[in-house]
This record gives structure tokens, sequence and C-alpha cells, in this order.
């Protein structure tokens, strides 16, 4: 075996290009915390042009097909630029792009040639960002029970209306990838279709959700979500991806993406942090990480980290290997969850109040604790409830149904 | 990056997997478990043809030379019966012991009868006290005429009723890590052993009662014994936690296994989410000890640093075939009980293995000391 990604010349080169790159084009400016709702706005601004420099040079969705305007580069430049945007705690895309990077995906995959062409070259180049819209009010866990939003035909277009929560972020979006009801006296799983919409046509309205924290299954997120109304909103019926009726199929490629299956390479941003925290904070005179009780609760939050880096690793590892996949996705998805609702408790009997305060004399630097308490908590539901990665895992395990299920499909994305 | 067993050891797992269920069924690893001593003759002398005990021993005194990694693999086959005797004690810790403690001389005496089989060792560390470290040695040797004269109890030693050597950690001196090491005859006058009873597996009690070595006995040069039997078991580490990994996955296996096929309110208990908890959680701990023992044996074998990670894998290896036999116990019920089903097998041994070489608090601090916080 292997753990390491050995990096060729050619990718040591290319390193050395993005880094020169990312000094020129990331500025201090844009990684500053922001101190206002405008200065937020002028934040989010700054990060979408930054996509689209990086869209123009094929590195926002690097894997993607160059002839979609992606970057059409291999897995081995991918990872460079993503280990080289995390240094500057960024990912790829550097906002919140949910629909983009989920919706591309599934485009590729069930998309026509005439709706890929439409559909993938603005994300990819990060002329638009993308929310997806799958919750409902009562459709949550259970989102093949989506029937609140419905889409009726209408000659050449789709009749839209309903109402979609718990979506995107904050600063709006352009275009909205959803999953709607287009036969409500349907069978289950034969009655739901996705579309790929405009944002800004007549009928949808925005509203925020105030939420305890944030937390999401990756990607840049402000802690702000929406809900989404359609009031009779007209979409060209050239929006409906996957065929009518066949929402559900086109959800397996959504959902295993979503539910940890692609894997991931990185850094633990909170345990590199935690670790500082610890080393530079003294009580008693004594610094925290050599208090025993400190050490050992630090060593149990390693190992978690440790263990969740070495599920994501694996998964990367299958994925791009092409190597089957049965259970790893949702696993790693379930061990990430309930790790960081644990850490929570964790962190808080190592630290003590001060991960509970944003207070800049008393707390952690800029308030990263108290963003983990809360977050570690929120993120147990995004993407399916750490139940719902159980069941997942059990059906696949062969336990859960009378028949075994597959993993879904993922490789049309790459 | 590459996560898949190379093409050699894909062969070797298939002939130690059509070993294990030749010669090794279930009824044969249920019928060892009230021996005295863990060795088979016939199953020690046929894995010792295949080149089994000598499989961590370079070529030059008489092993197969093979990495850790391909080691591993050998040991997770084993660790799914899970198969008893001395394959670690001897093939692995106690010829690493000897590899990195013994002089030259010391080595090619030693190490070839530990290949072939004819020498069985077992590291004796542990003492009343029952610690892992070296502030817990107190047997000290006497010394009386040119030779040295040992009185005292060695506990928890694993297979020491199967061993004809024992490499017995003494204190030499006044410092924390003045130990040295001993070589002594398991049939020495003065020695004696005895399993002890209960719910583990194999641990035993030797006792010295005015046992008498040359000074020669002594491995190497005296005072470097720690240092030196820390290195072995910072190589031989891995390879007990890729026996508790095939432990993991027979005990994930049976469980699968059982919740297809018992059927109660008239569906499959997999059907009930309640009983599927049980397998995830199951699973989760099986590859939790699989990846953390992987990484620790790449490292070791392309030379990185790899001691806290070594000590992560004990850890988490060790907790994880606990709870995955408490698991398996939760979805098996009455059945999982049943002596000859052969989980209590795995159950008892997941309980001495747990505290073996040190437990995952001893561990976790001495990861926390290496990763330097």
């Amino acid at each position: 075996m292997d753990f390491e990604v050995t990096y060729t010349e050619e990718q040591q080169r290319f390193r050395r290009e993005v880094r020169a790159w990312l000094e020129a084009n990331v500025g201090p400016s844009i990684l500053r915390t922001p101190t206002s709702v405008e200065d937020n706005y002028q934040r989010y601004l700054e990060l979408r042009g930054l996509g689209r420099k990086l869209g123009a040079k094929g590195w926002l969705y690097a894997t993607a097909p160059a002839k979609y305007g992606g970057g059409g580069l291999d897995v081995d430049h991918a990872i460079i630029l993503e280990e080289e945007v995390d240094r500057f705690d960024l990912s790829l895309p550097p906002y919140y792009d949910s629909g983009g990077r989920l919706g591309s995906a599934s485009i590729l995959v069930w998309g026509t040639e005439e709706q890929r062409q439409a559909f993938l070259p603005p994300i990819y180049r990060g002329e638009v960002r993308t929310w997806q819209l799958l919750t409902e009010p009562g459709a949550g866990s259970d989102l093949a029970g989506v029937r609140m939003t419905t889409a009726v035909r209408d000659g050449d277009h789709y009749v839209i209306k309903g109402q979609k929560i718990f979506v995107g972020s904050d600063n709006g979006t352009d275009r909205i990838w959803m999953i709607v009801n287009t036969d409500p006296k349907g069978k289950r799983h034969e009655n739901l279709s996705w579309f790929m919409i405009d944002a800004s046509l007549p009928g949808i309205t925005i509203h925020p959700m105030e939420l305890m924290g944030t937390g999401g299954e990756g990607g840049t997120d402000s802690g702000v979500k929406q809900t989404v109304f359609f009031d009779d909103v007209r979409v060209p019926a050239f929006c409906l991806v996957g065929g009518e009726n066949k929402g559900w199929t086109v959800a397996t490629t959504h959902l295993e993406l979503e539910h940890g299956g692609g894997g991931r390479i990185g850094r633990n941003r909170v345990w590199d942090r935690l670790l500082r925290y610890c080393q530079e904070t003294k009580r008693d005179g004594v610094p925290l990480s050599q208090q025993q009780d400190v050490r050992d609760s630090l060593a149990d939050i390693y190992i978690k980290a440790e263990v969740q880096r070495l599920f994501g690793v694996r998964n990367f590892y299958l994925t791009y290997a092409r190597k089957p996949k049965s259970y790893e996705g949702p696993q790693l998805s379930y061990y990430r969850k309930t790790t960081g609702l644990w850490m929570t408790g964790a962190i808080l009997e190592a630290v003590g109040p001060a991960a509970l305060t944003t207070d800049s004399a008393w707390g952690s630097q800029a308030g990263f604790l108290e963003t983990q308490q809360r977050n570690g908590i929120v993120s147990v539901h995004p993407g399916g409830t750490t139940d719902i990665q159980r069941v997942q895992m059990a059906r696949r395990i062969g336990i859960g149904r009378s028949t075994k299920e597959k993993a879904g499909t993922v490789h049309g994305a790459e | 990056m590459d996560l898949a067993l190379t093409e050699s050891q894909e062969m070797l797992r298939t002939t130690a997997r059509s070993f294990m269920e030749r010669e090794a069924p279930v009824d044969v690893v249920v019928g060892l478990q009230k021996a005295e001593s863990s060795l088979d003759p016939n199953l020690w002398a046929k894995a010792a043809r295949l080149g089994w005990l000598g499989i961590v021993l370079p070529t030059e005194y008489g092993g197969s030379g093979d990495s850790l990694s391909d080691a591993a693999v050998l040991y997770e086959e084993l660790g799914r019966g899970p198969l008893p005797g001395p394959f670690f004690s001897s093939g692995v810790l106690g010829a690493l012991t000897v590899l990195e403690a013994g002089t030259e001389e010391q080595r090619r005496r030693i190490l070839p009868g530990i290949a072939t089989g004819e020498r069985v060792l077992t590291v004796a560390i542990t003492e009343p006290n029952t610690s892992w470290g070296p502030h817990g040695i107190t047997l000290t040797p006497q010394s009386e005429n040119g030779s040295l004269v040992l009185n005292g109890t060695k506990l928890f030693v694993s297979d020491a009723t199967s061993a004809t050597d024992l490499i017995v950690a003494v204190r030499t001196g006044d410092g924390p890590t003045d130990v040295s090491l001993l070589h002594v005859d398991a049939k020495a006058r003065g020695v004696s052993t005895r399993r002890l009873p209960g719910f583990l597996s194999w641990q035993c009690e030797v006792a010295f009662d005015n046992v008498r070595v040359p000074v020669s006995a002594v491995l190497g040069e005296a005072q470097r014994g720690w240092a030196a039997f820390s290195r072995a078991l910072e190589r031989a580490l891995p390879l007990l936690c890729s026996y508790m990994v095939g432990g993991c996955q027979a005990v994930y296996d049976k469980s699968v296994l059982y919740t297809q096929t018992r059927v109660q309110f008239g569906v499959p208990i997999g059907r009930f989410q309640r009983v599927q908890d049980h397998v995830v959680k199951l699973v989760n701990h099986l590859d939790s000890a699989r990846w953390t023992t992987w990484e620790a044996l790449w490292k070791l074998d392309t030379g990185r640093p790899a001691t806290a990670s070594v000590h992560m894998a004990k850890a988490v290896a060790s907790e994880a075939y606990l709870e995955a036999c408490n698991a398996a116990h939760e979805v098996h019920a009455g059945m999982g009980v049943l002596v000859e089903y052969g989980l209590p097998a795995h159950t008892q041994m997941s309980r001495t293995l747990f505290h073996y070489l040190g437990d995952p608090r001893w561990h976790k601090r001495r990861m926390a000391d290496a990763l330097e916080w």
C-alpha cells in the first residue's frame, strides 16, 4: 500500500505555477473576516471575482471536461490545486456553490448533450453560482417524499409552484438546481424530476432563515439558509434534466457525492487550531497542552480526526482508482457528523467555557472554537442525517433490505 | 497512492485463508481454548513449512525477509480464527527483540530456530504491578560467582507455557530505563510457567526461583535492553493490530450473516434498525482499526517516522476489537455466548489483547508524547 500521493516533476512544476498565481491573486483582503453585512457582501463579490479568474484558467472545476468549460485536468493536478487553495483556508469553488458542484455532476451523467453545453460552461467558468433545492417542510430525510413543490407541463414550459427550505447561503444565487414532484398521483420514486433554472425568473421569492450555526457537506458555507417560494414560475421544458419522473435515478449520483462518496484529502482545520490554542493558552501558568486531563482529551480528539482523515483518503482512493464502493460513502459522512457532534463536548471539556465565547479577550482566535460548538451540532443534518447515513450503510452492507443496494455512480462527474 | 494489496500479498492472503479454513476452522479453534499450551504441534509444523514463523526475519537468519505489510496480510488471516499459538509472541515480538537487542553471535544462535519453529520465544515484561513501561520492571538479578540469579515473578506473559526460550526484562540500574534483557531457557531449573485461569487467552505467570543464568545470557549490551525492546515493539505492534483487525473482520462477517439469516417477528433481524446500528458500529470500529494499522505499517516499511502512528494503531485496534465483540454480542444475543459458535474465543481474545503490551490509554499518552504536544 502507498498512502502518499507522490508528486511527479510535472506536478511539482504545476504546484509552483499554482502557488505563484494564488499568491498574486488571493490578497489579504479576500481572507478577512467580514465586519458587517455590507462587508460580507463585498467579500462575497471578491470571492466570485476570484472564482471567475480561477474558472478562466480551468482551475475552478479542474477535473470537469474541457469541452464544457472545465479544466480538463487529471486528478493529479486537481489534488495540487486543492492542496494549494487549502493553504489559504479556501476551497474550490471559493464560495458556496452546492448546486454547481452536485448539479453539474448530475448533468454530466444524466443530461443531454444540448443541456451539457448550455448549463455546464457558466458553472465551470464561475460565471454563475448555483444553489441546490431539495428539502421541503414535509420532506427532509424522506427526500423521495417531495410533493409540496410541483411542476406541471404547459406547452414548451413547466409551471413550478411550492416551497423549498434550508436552501443555499447568503448573498443570493444565479441558478437553482432543484427536485420537484411531476406526478402527484404517481408511484413513489417514479414521480420526481430535476430542473436547472434561472434564479431570477418571475415568481421566485427568497426569504432568509435564522439558524443556530452553519454546517455543510463541504465547500465554503456562510451559515445562512433560505426559504424559497415558487409562485407559478414558468421555466422552459429544456431545463428538465434526466427525463420527467426520472428524478430518483438522477438523485443517486447527487446523493452519492453528497454522502461523502467522493472522499477528501486534507487536514482538519479545527484540529490544527485547537492544538495551537491549547499550546498557547496557559491556565495556572501551565499550557493546557501540558495538563494531563487536557492531553487525554486532545488524544481522543486527534484520533477521531485521524480516523476521519483516513476514511476520506480511502474514499478518495476508491473513487479515483475506480474501485467498487459499498458503504464507504455514507460511512465517512456518518463518522464526520457524529465526530463533529461528539467533539463539541470533548472540546468544551478540554478547553472550558472559553470555547463558548467569541470575545476577543477571553475567547479563541476569531471565535473559531465557538463556531465549532455551533457547527458541530448543525452539521448533523445537511446532506442526510446521521440516521439516514446509517440506513444507507445497512442497505449497502446488505442487511437493510432483501436486495443489497449499490453505491451511486459518480464517475461521469469527473 | 495505492491502497490495494500487491499481487504477492493477494496470493499470501489466499494461501493463508485456505490454510485457516482447512486446518483451523471454528471447531479446532474452540477445541484449543482449554489447552494449557496455545501451541498445536501439527499446526505449528505446517506454519513453519510455509515460512510463516520467520516471516519478519531477514533471510540471513533463516527468515523470509518479508516486509511488515506482507506479514500483516498473514496476521489478519490468523486473527480471523482467532488462531491461538505463539505466532506473534515468538515469530514477531520475540524475533524482533533478539534482532534488535542481540549481538551478532546471539542472533545467529537464536533466530534460525524461531523460523524453523524449534525455538519458541516469548518476551516477559510485566510484573504484578501490570505496568508496560520500564519503570514497572523491578525484577533484579543478583550476581553470584559470575552468574546471575533470578527470583521473582513475571505476569501476563503471552504463550509462556509453550515457550522454549524466555526473554526476560530485568532491572540492572537505578535509572528509569536501566533495563537489560536476559535470554533464559524456559525449561531451566527454577523456572515455572502456568497459564492464568479465567477470561484471558494464554496469558501466563512465569515464576523464577533461584534461576541461575550466565552473564552471557544478557542480550547485547546491558542497560540498553529497553531501547532495543522499544525499537522491536514499534515494529511488532502493528502486526498485533493486524491480528486484531482480522478478529474484527471475522466478528463482522459473523454478525452480518447472522442478521441476514436469523428470523424473528417474521423477518431477518437485519431489517430492524436497532440491530443495524450494532452492525454499523462494528464496521466503523473495524475500518478504524484497519486503516490506522495499515498507515502505520506503510510508514514503517517506507522508513517514515512512525512512532505516533504505531501508538495510535494499537490504541484504536484494541478498542475496536473489544467494541466489535460487544456489538456482535448484541446482535447475536444467546447464540453469541454458545462456546461452540466461536464468538466467545474472539471476545476473550479481545479482552486479552486490550491490555497486552499496553492498553489504549497508555498508548494514547505515548502518542501524545511522540507528537510533541
